[in-house]
């Protein structure tokens, strides 16, 4: 087992709720725990139950594109901020259920449920 | 959560992979000290029994579509994230905020030695499983 860590989170508690993405590995550090960067690239990938699109704009980089989706419409509407801001073309975030998912049969390449299920 | 796993199957591509991670619950978190070199364990952090429960369910779920052949078992195993506190006073404040957590540690160091560092930087060091699954569907 190896250790991960992020930085210093300073001030938690006051400035993020608990269970914040901030306080989360970093989505490099768990694709590279999961066998790295070829696990994405170039491919299609699904980010269920994104939140605030932590893990999906982090690896966006290697990923052909990148979609997320999650019931929090509010989490949603942060994803596609940051993407903007980050100037992040190749994600897309959508508000839905695990249950019922807007996409067409074998449109993925990867599924990750990243803290989700 | 069966629902929601048959659904990612459905999405897959031939060949596509599910991706499962998410923190360990079967193993226990510690509330570490920062030192110069490393980290002084101070108390062990259990989950709380309704997130247990959760994560069983879930484990259900992943052996219940492994078992309808949707998905095959690939590589699984666990690694180690901290979450940095300035204090021992801020770490308890996440313990008592965090909904996963049990609000409290257990300490293993004495209330004097809790006292003396309580001004350190701190950690609470999560274990997290993750597990790779390969979906069933023959190519077309």
């Amino acid at each position: 087992m190896k250790n991960t860590g992020p930085g210093w989170v300073s001030g938690v508690g006051k400035q993020f709720p608990a269970q914040a993405s901030a306080l989360r590995p970093r989505p490099l550090e768990e694709l590279r725990e999961w066998g790295g960067a070829r696990l994405v690239r170039g491919k299609r990938l699904l980010d269920l139950g994104c939140g605030d699109g932590r893990f999906a704009l982090g690896v966006a980089l290697y990923a052909s594109t990148v979609d997320g989706i999650d019931p929090d419409a509010a989490a949603v509407a942060a994803a596609r901020k940051l993407a903007r801001k980050n100037g992040v073309r190749n994600a897309r975030f959508a508000v839905g259920a695990g249950q019922r998912l807007p996409y067409p049969d074998d449109a993925f390449d990867v599924v990750v449920l990243s803290w989700t299920l | 959560m069966v629902d929601a796993l048959s659904e990612a199957h459905r999405v897959l591509a031939p060949g596509g992979m599910l991706v499962d991670a998410r923190p360990d619950s079967r193993v226990v978190a510690y509330a570490e000290r920062v030192k110069a070199r490393g980290y002084q364990r101070f108390g062990i952090v259990k989950t709380n029994s309704a997130e247990i429960a959760n994560d069983r369910a879930s484990d259900r779920a992943i052996a219940e579509v492994v078992r309808r052949r949707l998905f095959q078992r690939g590589r699984r195993g666990r690694y180690w994230h901290r979450v940095h506190f300035d204090s021992l006073a801020e770490l308890r404040k996440y313990l008592w905020e965090h909904l996963r957590l049990a609000r409290r540690a257990r300490w293993i160091v004495d209330a004097a030695t809790r006292t003396r560092y309580a001004g350190d930087h701190f950690a609470i060091r999560r274990p997290v499983r993750y597990e790779l699954l390969k979906t069933s569907k023959p190519p077309r």
